[in-house]
């Protein structure tokens, strides 16, 4: 069965074969919707794999790719059916932080879950986030930092949400490499996540 | 160069002699401070991160936090006065504070690929040619493609050549000021693990592709790197007079690799490299980023008494003194999230159980994590440099006692 057999090759990070198989597939008429389930049903494996310390971040990289590249060929043939079907996320490295791997890796596996992800890039002022919250109604903000002055703007950012009276209307975590629980305690941000798949569970929590 | 002068009047070794001791696994007078001053520097001293570029200012940047927080046993080289000689170490496109960023910005690395899938196989020829001359070759193919300054080809190398031994000199220079202080150098020349230098060079993406299919290929490429590895470090030494290698693993954490990739791909390129550096009477200062809790077991196979394992505050330190405290000396590794936000009984209490339990019988440097964080509070630096003089004096017959009964 195709969409078996997509997920197994994505949860093998086989891209090649993936690829294949989704073009194969496209090919042959088979409903996108079951494409894009069995590309989260091969991410959500490699998830579990992660978290079992089975998989590293070079597996969790080079499934991103797939499920990028999949999704991009897949997208011409979804039509309205096709849209997010979580709530908004808005993601981005906070200002003076150009660092992106770990928020690139973690926005693709939101939009894997379903959510409707506005990545920022890097380097993102605090107004830029707010801003865009407001403009696509997102409840959930998440913010990446690998360096420590990362921690200055991150707190900056939850202020920011503060002054335009959507603090209680929006749930903000942070991630990144030197982030713990002193440093949410600084920020006074919601949560933190510590890898990719705990960022996902925060989603869930808060989002549903 | 010789060092005769006490940090502290209760001291019974100079710094040299306290630093060798804790890489030998001897116990020491008491455990050796580093504090791994950069960016903190600047902002103590009220000038931009841009100016530290400039040999003069950094002197008297870190001479201030010396002479205001410290003392210190231990510095370490970090002085960089040429931009381009950064990307010798570090293979990778960076943004630069006064050039690319704001001048009171920090020096931020961008994963983009300089290194191409072919040169693995280049890698081999140029190593099977010019095996001493290989580090060189390779970073002076990737060097224009970092930097549009330096020209190819020989050109490039009569760019690089005098701004690399201008730095040699300059450090060597600071070496001795630091000397007449009684605080010796962490280490002289260094290079990136050439895993690590291949993963930084390569950019993430193209790595993990790598790794997943063709791991033998990385292997055999960082093999054949040693030797060249070796001789940059060789010919430094005379000039830096420093018999330490500083070998930088800033992508072979189990943040980035499985244990098994680092035991198959990554350690036998550095143990290769360790074991010559030893059989040249020199040991080896392994600088690892990120959380090495799982690779702490393969890092048995190193051999003992020359190496220190630098830790960054991400890994579990106390786990590391169980695993490879008997052969490896640890060195670390005050987060740098407590520098900057904790409170100064916080940091107190964080050194004085590394220095308790991880700097039990010797065989510990206490330094910050990987750096003390830019944004760090004075009052917290100070309190991490005083704990040596508050907990860290060793009762050095009771612990070579200890040593002897198995207690």
């Amino acid at each position: 069965m195709t969409s078996g057999t997509i997920a197994a090759s994505i949860a093998e990070v086989d891209e090649d074969g993936a690829l294949a198989e989704v073009r194969k597939a496209l090919d042959a008429g088979t409903d996108p919707l079951v494409l894009v389930e069995a590309l989260r049903e091969g991410m959500s494996t490699v998830g579990e794999r992660f978290e079992a310390r089975e998989y590293f971040l070079p597996e969790l990289i080079l499934s991103a790719e797939i499920f990028k590249q999949a999704i991009s060929l897949i997208e011409p043939h979804l039509g309205e059916a096709g849209r997010p079907s979580g709530g908004a996320v808005v993601i981005g490295t906070v200002q003076g932080d150009v660092h992106d791997i770990g928020k690139n890796i973690v926005a693709t596996m939101l939009r894997c879950a379903g959510y409707d992800v506005r990545d920022l890039g890097t380097d993102v002022p605090p107004g830029v986030f707010v801003d865009t919250a407001k403009e696509t109604g997102a409840a959930l903000v998440a913010l990446s930092g690998l360096l420590t002055v990362a921690f200055d703007s991150m707190k900056a950012t939850v202020e920011a949400f503060a002054d335009a009276g959507m603090r209680d209307s929006v749930k903000i975590i942070i991630g990144g490499g030197p982030v713990n629980e002193m440093v949410l305690g600084f920020c006074g941000a919601d949560a933190y996540g510590r890898d990719p798949s705990e960022a996902i569970a925060l989603a869930e929590r808060f989002l549903g | 160069m010789k060092i005769t002068k006490k940090i502290y009047a209760k001291d019974t070794m100079t710094s040299e002699e306290r630093l060798q001791a804790a890489i030998n696994l001897q116990v020491p007078d008491r455990v050796p401070v580093c504090p791994r001053i950069y960016y903190f520097a600047a902002k103590y001293a009220g000038v931009d991160n841009a100016d530290l570029y400039d040999p003069a200012t950094w002197n008297e940047a870190i001479d201030k936090c010396f002479r205001e927080l410290g003392p210190w046993d231990i510095i370490n080289p970090w002085g960089f006065y040429h931009i381009e000689v950064i990307s010798l170490i570090f293979p990778m496109k960076l943004l630069v504070p006064g050039l690319t960023l704001p001048r009171d910005s920090i020096l931020q690395f961008l994963e983009e690929e300089i290194m191409e899938f072919e040169d693995y196989e280049w890698i081999m020829k140029i190593c099977r040619q010019t095996p001493s001359l290989s580090f060189l070759r390779l970073v002076m193919k990737w060097e224009p493609k970092i930097w549009s300054q330096v020209p190819k080809g020989w050109k490039g190398y009569a760019y690089i050549m005098p701004r690399l031994l201008d730095h040699l000199i300059t450090w060597r220079k600071e070496f001795k000021q630091w000397a007449a202080k009684g605080v010796t150098p962490l280490s002289g020349a260094g290079v990136e693990a050439a895993f690590d230098s291949f993963s930084m060079a390569r950019g993430l993406v193209n790595f993990s592709r790598d790794l997943k299919q063709h791991p033998d290929v990385i292997a055999r490429a960082a093999e054949a790197m040693t030797p060249g590895n070796l001789y940059l470090i060789k010919s430094a030494q005379p000039i830096l007079g420093i018999k330490r290698a500083a070998i930088a693993l800033h992508r072979s954490s189990n943040d980035f690799i499985s244990p098994d990739t680092f035991r198959k791909l990554s350690l036998p390129s550095l143990k290769d490299l360790v074991e010559r550096l030893k059989a040249e009477g020199m040991s080896s200062h392994l600088h690892c980023d990120g959380n090495w809790d799982l690779n702490f077991e393969a890092l048995r196979e190193l051999p003992a008494g020359c190496v220190v394992v630098e830790l960054d505050g991400t890994s579990d330190i106390f786990k590391a003194k169980e695993i490879i405290g008997d052969r490896i000396c640890i060195s670390g590794d005050v987060p740098a999230s407590l520098l900057a936000l904790g409170s100064v009984s916080e940091v107190d209490e964080y050194c004085h159980r590394l220095i308790e339990e991880v700097g039990k019988g010797g065989g510990f440097i206490l330094t910050a994590g990987c750096e003390v964080a830019p944004n760090a509070k004075p009052e917290n630096v100070k309190a991490m440099l005083e704990s040596v003089v508050k907990y860290g004096y060793y009762d050095r017959a009771t612990a070579y006692k200890a040593a002897a009964t198995g207690a």
